[in-house]
């Protein structure tokens, strides 16, 4: 579970443009439920995203994990909670790497490796051996039915077929957090439909999923826990969807 | 001044250490003076970013130190051949007034330097930055000590002029010689041995005990830095005896050279690289059970006591197969 | 340790196809790279090489040369010297030594004569160096004219060449017999050039050449070590000069680096964004950093001294003999003998790879510092 107390996130501060992008949030992310973020562009949404998945420091204000363990942290296992405000960067990555798998709105592969080293990319500062991160990443390949496309180039890929890759590579440290950020911004409606159902399926795996969206395919799915509505920076309302 | 490449590539790693260690220290002062792990604010993030740059800089100024402890000895043995009356490094350090302060000042800083690498690397394991003023402070007394010894060693080379007649080794390190190196030289090698040996054994069961259980960890530092010391003192007083197989030759540096195998080299990486290890077991033990360093200097600490017992026993065996396997036999006392 | 390892091989692995993917950018890094360091590496060996050919040659020369001094200029030695210095304790044998310096109009060039050792060439017989034979154009058998101190020429039929191999004793050298050097310089009977002493134990050399001078206060003894010692000087102070001078390319290589290390392409910051944005923290982009910048270093350091090896002893540092060699019309030919250690190994890396690396932590840092969520915003 991640719990957020009172979060403000300025940018420039002392500078000719001060910006705040978030006031005084909190919230507290569901496990093993599909949570999604809705509000304009501007309304903080992507910030809050990154304050959650441990990408950014809040400028105030607490964040605290949760749980049966913190994964990537020396000494995690034994801890039920972690207050995760100040750690530093190399920690911060390290929880980060092992508990929240990413996909972005533009996908964000690289595109001078193939499809495979892609996949195997956020894995290789863990220290695990080569060759076991090789073979997760076919087998996650192989589960979303791209592995013939294992040694292509991301440029020759489809559009269906480079989010599944991007959805490939979320999963290889074994992440019990799904985070996405506006990923049907670029898919028609069967693709958005596809999207939601793999969802799905991490939700039956237990993982716990959060969306940053404003598709109203995503907002008004069956399978949505609940909805955060945002503007400004602040939250509007939030609740469960029945 | 001599303008021999190998003068001139110390002395531009002395420019860029000093270079690098003042720039380190102005951020360092800053990091003193305005560090706040709990704060969010960007200037708290920005801080932990330059922690990164400053980190990197002083990890590759203090091994470039390092390194050129080593590359200055190795100098100072190759340029013996400019000044008459030097046979070996011993007298081209002789030249003038620099030269053996400066080496001094190497080696200290070289075991300075070694200590706030091991520092850091505890410190970047700690999940609160734990050491990062101690580590600092450090870096005050540190940095200072560089630029000294870069400022030294230039006046020791711009000081070399070849026709400069020199004493050789023979009168600076005979046993009749008044100074430090005499009174040394004439320590009597019996119980030099006796010392060097004892010192040894007690090491290496401190450092076998603590590995084990965890305690005695001041007690093993106080013993392989004691033994550092004894082993560079028998150094002079019998180990160069063996080597050299000659009762009156004593000097440290002509081991060095290549009719002995370089052994010299062998010897000093693992005695130096033995000692730093063994004091940075002792300066981490203050930091033991603190926070987030609880998890991290006790096995770093193994790992560092592992290494000074390896190193330290190499040391040891070349020393021991000397004495039992050379022709050249020391009568007692 | 073993993760540690891991970490290092998957980065190095990741680092390796990086540079690949930029081929442009690194190739002409690498190029310039190399370049610096053949240049350097190639006076390192050079100077190394010529000190110790140097060294070589001394060793075949006397351990005390003897002069006389007159009004501070070299005078010739008279001969009733040699008892007085062989009775010198330690002193193994004295030999008077006769040679001159001939100056030959035509060619411009100066050549050494100097009486034999052995008996032979005989009256009339020159043998003469490599650099004498090729300048004149002589083989054995040819006539050599030289002009005696009254202007009259006198024909000398070469015997022999000497071999390649002494070549740079023995260059410029000519042979005769005492006989015609005497009557072709005039040489007054009882005088020699100068005294070639032997002493046994070389510790004892600065003590007997200081009791020459001593006895014989007009006379100048010199050590073969004194000799070495200048030629030493000299070499290390030219290479050092040009070192010096090749300082400016260093300094422009490493500009040159900073350059391109801190100009990254939008692409390259995509990447590095993404990286941040998937779980690389900046250590591990820094360590990223670090190994292409090992690869690269490793790789122009390995071709930079492979080409000034082959520059210094198979096509002999045509660069830089002139200003290595110093100025002659009559010049040696010869092969340096190959001898590369490890300390101008280290020494050449100080010089090269420290400043490169130096020069790439700060763009290097910079690079690594990129925010993780970067990735998010663009």
């Amino acid at each position: 579970m991640i719990a957020l107390h009172d979060v403000t996130k300025s940018f420039h501060s002392g500078k000719a443009n001060p910006f705040t992008a978030i006031r005084n949030i909190s919230l507290t992310i569901a496990p093993a439920r599909l949570t999604v973020l809705k509000g304009p562009s501007g309304s903080g949404k992507t910030t809050l995203l990154t304050l959650i998945g441990c990408m950014a420091r809040p400028t105030s204000g607490r964040i605290v994990l949760s749980g049966n363990g913190i994964s990537g942290f020396p000494g995690g296992e034994e801890i039920r909670e972690l207050d995760i405000t100040s750690l530093p960067e190399r920690f911060l990555a390290g929880i980060r790497r092992a508990t929240f798998g990413f996909i972005f709105q533009h996908f964000n592969l690289l595109r001078g490796i193939t499809v495979l080293e892609n996949v195997m990319l956020p894995a290789y500062p863990t220290g695990e051996r080569h060759g076991e991160i090789r073979k997760r990443a076919e087998e996650l390949l192989a589960l979303f039915d791209v592995a013939r496309h294992a040694n292509s180039r991301v440029d020759l890929l489809s559009g269906g077929e480079t989010q599944r890759v991007a959805i490939a590579r979320a999963l290889i440290n074994r992440p019990s957090v799904i985070v996405a950020d506006e990923p049907t911004a670029h898919l028609d409606t069967d693709l958005s439909r596809e999207f939601m159902e793999i969802v799905g399926s991490f939700k039956s795996d237990g993982k716990t999923v959060l969306i940053a969206s404003h598709d109203p395919l995503v907002c008004e799915s069956p399978r949505v826990d609940t909805v955060v509505e945002m503007r400004d920076g602040r939250i509007l309302r939030s609740g469960s969807v029945p | 001044m001599t303008l021999h490449p190998a003068v001139l590539a110390l002395l531009v790693a002395s420019l860029l250490i000093g270079g690098m260690v003042l720039y380190a220290g102005g951020y360092g002062a800053k990091i003193l003076l305005r560090w706040d792990i709990g704060s969010g604010s960007e200037r708290q993030l920005e801080l932990e970013r330059r922690t990164y740059l400053i980190s990197t800089l002083l990890s590759v100024a203090f091994a470039l130190q390092i390194l050129s402890l080593f590359l200055f000895v190795f100098t100072a043995d190759r340029l013996h051949g400019m000044f008459s009356g030097a046979m070996c490094a011993a007298g081209t350090l002789n030249v003038n007034g620099f030269g053996y302060p400066v080496l001094v000042l190497k080696i200290v800083t070289f075991l300075l330097a070694g200590l706030w690498l091991v520092v850091n690397h505890a410190d970047t394991r700690g999940y609160d930055y734990p050491l990062i003023k101690p580590k600092y402070a450090l870096l005050l007394l540190l940095g200072p000590l560089v630029l000294v010894e870069g400022y030294l060693q230039y006046r020791y080379f711009a000081g070399l002029h070849p026709e400069v007649i020199t004493s050789c080794c023979g009168s600076l390190f005979g046993q009749g010689q008044k100074g430090i190196a005499g009174d040394l030289a004439a320590l009597p090698a019996g119980p030099m041995e006796g010392a060097f040996f004892g010192g040894m054994a007690a090491t290496m069961a401190c450092g076998i005990r603590f590995r084990r259980t965890g305690r005695g960890g001041y007690l093993f530092s106080i013993a392989s830095s004691a033994t550092f010391a004894v082993a560079l003192a028998s150094m002079l007083s019998f180990i160069c005896l063996y080597i050299y197989e000659l009762p009156t030759h004593h000097c440290p540096f002509c081991i060095l050279q290549k009719e002995y195998g370089y052994v010299g080299y062998i010897l000093y990486v693992a005695l130096f690289g033995g000692g730093v290890a063994g004091m940075g077991v002792g300066v981490l033990m203050p930091f033991r059970r603190r926070g987030s360093m609880a998890r991290v200097v006790p096995a770093l600490q193994r790992r560092l006591t592992g290494g000074t017992l390896v190193l330290y026993l190499l040391f040891t065996l070349i020393v021991a197969y000397r004495i039992l396997f050379s022709p050249f036999r020391l009568a007692a006392g | 340790m073993n993760r540690s390892v891991e970490r290092h091989r998957n980065v190095l692995d990741f680092a390796l196809s990086s540079l690949l993917r930029r081929k442009g950018k690194n190739v002409s890094l690498w190029v310039v790279y190399t370049l610096i360091v053949s240049l350097i590496a190639a006076i390192v060996f050079y100077t190394h090489a010529l000190k110790r050919e140097a060294a070589l040659i001394l060793q075949g020369a006397p351990d005390i040369v003897v002069q006389k001094m007159v009004a501070g200029r070299h005078d010739l030695v008279p001969v009733g010297y040699v008892e007085k210095i062989a009775a010198i304790r330690g002193v193994r044998s004295v030999r008077p030594r006769l040679w001159g310096y001939y100056y030959d109009a035509a060619t411009g060039a100066n050549y050494t004569l100097m009486a034999s050792d052995d008996p032979l060439p005989g009256p009339g017989a020159a043998d003469i160096g490599s650099g004498v034979a090729r300048t004149l154009h002589l083989t054995e058998g040819d006539f050599l004219p030289i002009r005696a101190t009254d202007g009259t020429p006198t024909l000398f039929q070469v015997r022999k060449v000497l071999p390649y191999a002494s070549e740079l004793a023995s260059s410029d050298l000519i042979l005769l017999s005492e006989g015609d050097l005497r009557a072709l310089f005039d040489f007054p009977r009882g005088f020699a050039t100068d005294l070639a002493v032997t002493v046994g134990n070389p510790a004892e050399r600065p003590t007997i050449a200081a009791k020459i001078a001593g006895q014989f206060p007009d006379s100048r003894p010199i050590l073969n070590s004194e000799i070495l010692r200048t030629y030493d000087s000299i070499f290390d102070w030219r290479g050092g000069m040009m070192v010096v001078m090749l300082g400016v390319a260093v300094l422009a290589f490493v500009i040159f680096a900073w350059d391109k290390a801190t100009g990254l392409s939008a692409e390259e910051r995509r990447e590095i964004g993404i990286l941040k944005s998937v779980g690389w923290e900046t250590g591990d982009v820094l360590l990223l950093k670090f190994w292409e910048g090992a690869a690269i270093s490793l790789a122009a350091f390995l071709c930079g001294t492979i080409l000034a090896y082959i520059q210094v002893f198979f096509l002999s540092a045509s660069l830089f003999e002139p200003a290595l060699k110093g100025w002659s019309v009559l010049y040696p030919r010869f092969k340096l003998v190959p001898d590369v250690d490890p300390y101008q190994l280290a020494v050449l890396f100080f010089l090269t790879v420290v400043p490169y690396t130096v020069a790439t932590i700060i763009p290097s840092w910079r690079a690594a510092t990129v925010d993780p969520d970067a990735a998010m915003r663009s």
